[in-house]
């Protein structure tokens, strides 16, 4: 059997993948999916803990079925705000971004 | 006792309120895409007033749903606060979407109402997943409304940029909750508030992992330094009246989360944590206060305002383990006086700035020859959040500055006290504007619509009769027992 610990660092690895992504990245869309990836690494967890953590049981599977849902919510929202950026803006690059500062 | 035969009636009031903003949205269809709808607004207003009226009949004897939902008299009073909150920042709106009619003015109200509907499920929540679902229904009609001047730059930009940070700020906060999860297998915050002094002895790195990033993540949500950086920008780009909302209703929704967690869930491990709140408020007030000094933009010295008023009220947080329901007293007599000065302001800076057509300072100029009502209602909104005698926001400070001299932090009151001083300058900035400078040549006097009146009269009234009888509120807390913990 798989311990435990292997699930828990590949979701530390795709949750720092994630934020790193966040902070670098140019191309807005890209930065969008590092942050579903950070919301992934932490169903990993959520489901290892589930299935062979020290206290297994069914909640975590919930919890994470509830963070796909909320996930995908806020996926369509922040792609309809990039869209009427896009509109307004003709670029989805972070850089140009740069009305609101200071 | 299950979810199964659980007293269900107790989610009256926010079934009703879902059912109400469902209401609104069907009518908003139904009346056609574009044009302005007033009436939906005031219907909105109609709803929340309902709902408060049910949270107190149908709330005011307690219980629970499980472990998942608790209707105590913290939850009670938070959520009275921000359905008036809403309902004044619906007020607002109605004036602030007559003179802007290319957003769409039945969903603006809806998701408000759903916004609403979230913050209420929050100050609720006794287990991880409700609260999560509660903050994220919140967020999510967060980032629709900051964006809802959709062929407006500035609009979009900020919304993009609320979605980005509190998307992050979500998965800071849920990766902390998996290790709470994982290591107790509950996801109930009175569960694991039980097991919490042994666990954290056996697993002291991960348990402060958790600890850790949920703070990252709700300090975000909070605004604090050092995960501020969003709020100016946000508050610069959203429409006006969503600015009122996000400083104050999300605000107190957020720290009455952050009430529940630390409570419930860390109490028994206080010496860990009280000592990073201490440092968090601390910075919050020295750099909120003193970067405000620097702005010219109205919402924007609004948003760090906001910020250094959020560092405030982290003081009783982290007192809170020492003078226990004392500190849930200041918290929220700060939360009613902040909402009354808040709101009151966002009324006279909405019509203002709407006027003027700019957010500049420079637009406040010559205000007390304009609108002299306004000029002084909004003095009073400023000496109260500098916090000067005779207003709600010096009693409150002086009840936080009390509590934690009492809790033996006399170097954070010190500061608390050192930074209100400072930020009497950059309130002043208006208060010159407004009496002191000429206004300009084709500016004429200023028409106060009713809507915005009654918000600011309403304000004026509140922050000032809890100035001078701050009793009248304070007494019917102390016969509150907050939560069955204390």
């Amino acid at each position: 059997m798989v311990p435990i610990t292997l699930f828990l660092a590949l979701a530390a690895i795709l949750f720092c993948i994630g934020l790193y992504g966040v902070l670098t990245r140019r191309h807005l869309v890209i930065v969008l999916a590092s942050i579903e990836i950070m919301l992934n690494s932490v169903n990993i967890n959520l489901v290892a803990f589930s299935a062979i953590g020290p206290f297994a049981n069914i909640s975590g599977q919930v919890f994470s079925l509830f963070i796909i849902t909320v996930a995908a919510a806020e996926a369509a929202v922040g792609l309809a705000i990039l869209i009427a950026l896009y509109r307004n803006r003709n670029s989805i690059d972070v850089i140009k971004h740069d009305l609101l500062r200071w | 006792m299950t979810a199964f035969d659980a007293n269900w009636s107790l989610l009256t009031p926010e079934m009703v309120l879902a059912a109400l903003a469902l209401l609104v949205f069907t009518i908003d269809f139904m009346t056609g895409i574009h044009g302005k709808k007033p009436f939906i607004g005031k219907l909105s207003v109609l709803s929340l007033l309902v709902t408060a009226v049910l949270v107190l009949f149908m709330n005011n004897s307690g219980g629970q749903i499980a472990d998942l939902y608790l209707i105590d008299s913290f939850a009670m009073v938070f959520k009275l606060i921000i359905l008036v909150g809403v309902a004044m920042v619906i007020m607002i709106s109605l004036h602030y979407l007559d003179r802007n009619e290319e957003i769409y003015q039945g969903e603006y109200y809806s998701i408000l109402l759903f916004a609403t509907l979230g913050a209420m499920i929050m100050v609720s929540s006794a287990d991880l997943i409700t609260l999560f679902i509660g903050l994220e229904i919140l967020s999510i009609s967060s980032y629709a409304l900051v964006g809802f001047k959709k062929h407006h730059r500035h609009s979009t930009e900020a919304a993009l940029k609320y979605v980005i940070l509190g998307g992050a700020a979500s998965a800071f906060i849920l990766y902390g909750m998996s290790f709470l999860y994982g290591l107790t297998g509950s996801t109930s915050l009175l569960e694991i508030g039980q097991v919490m002094p042994t666990l954290f002895a056996d697993y002291t790195v991960i348990m402060t992992i958790s600890l850790i990033f949920m703070l990252v993540g709700f300090g975000f949500k909070i605004s604090i330094v050092p995960f501020h950086m969003w709020a100016p920008d946000v508050y610069e780009g959203a429409p006006t009246p969503v600015t009122a909302f996000l400083s104050v209703v999300s605000k107190i929704a957020g720290f009455a989360i952050v009430l529940r967690v630390f409570t419930f869930g860390f109490l028994g491990v206080h010496e860990e944590w009280v000592m990073i709140i201490a440092v968090l408020a601390a910075v919050t007030m020295v750099l909120g206060n003193i970067i405000a000094l620097t702005q010219k933009n109205t919402k924007r010295l609004m948003a760090y305002s906001g910020i250094a008023q959020a560092g405030y009220l982290l003081v009783p947080v982290a007192a809170l383990p020492f003078i226990g329901t004392f500190s849930i007293n200041m918290i929220l007599f700060y939360s009613i006086a902040y909402l009354m000065m808040t709101l009151g302001a966002f009324a006279v800076i909405s019509l203002v700035t709407e006027d003027a057509g700019t957010n500049d300072l420079s637009s406040f100029a010559g205000l007390f020859q304009r609108a002299p009502y306004l000029a002084i209602s909004m003095t009073v909104f400023l000496v109260s959040l500098a916090g000067l005698p005779l207003t709600a926001g010096f009693i409150g400070k002086a009840h936080i500055f009390f509590g934690a001299a009492a809790a033996d932090m006399l170097w954070l009151a010190i500061i608390m006290i050192v930074m209100s001083v400072v930020s009497f300058f950059y309130y002043f900035g208006f208060i010159k504007q407004m009496f002191m400078t000429a206004p300009k040549a084709n500016d004429e006097e200023l028409k106060v619509p009713t809507s915005l009146n009654a918000v600011i009269t309403v304000a004026l009234a509140v922050t000032l009769i809890l100035g001078i009888l701050p009793n009248i509120v304070l007494d019917v807390f102390n016969t509150f027992n907050w939560f069955a913990l204390f």
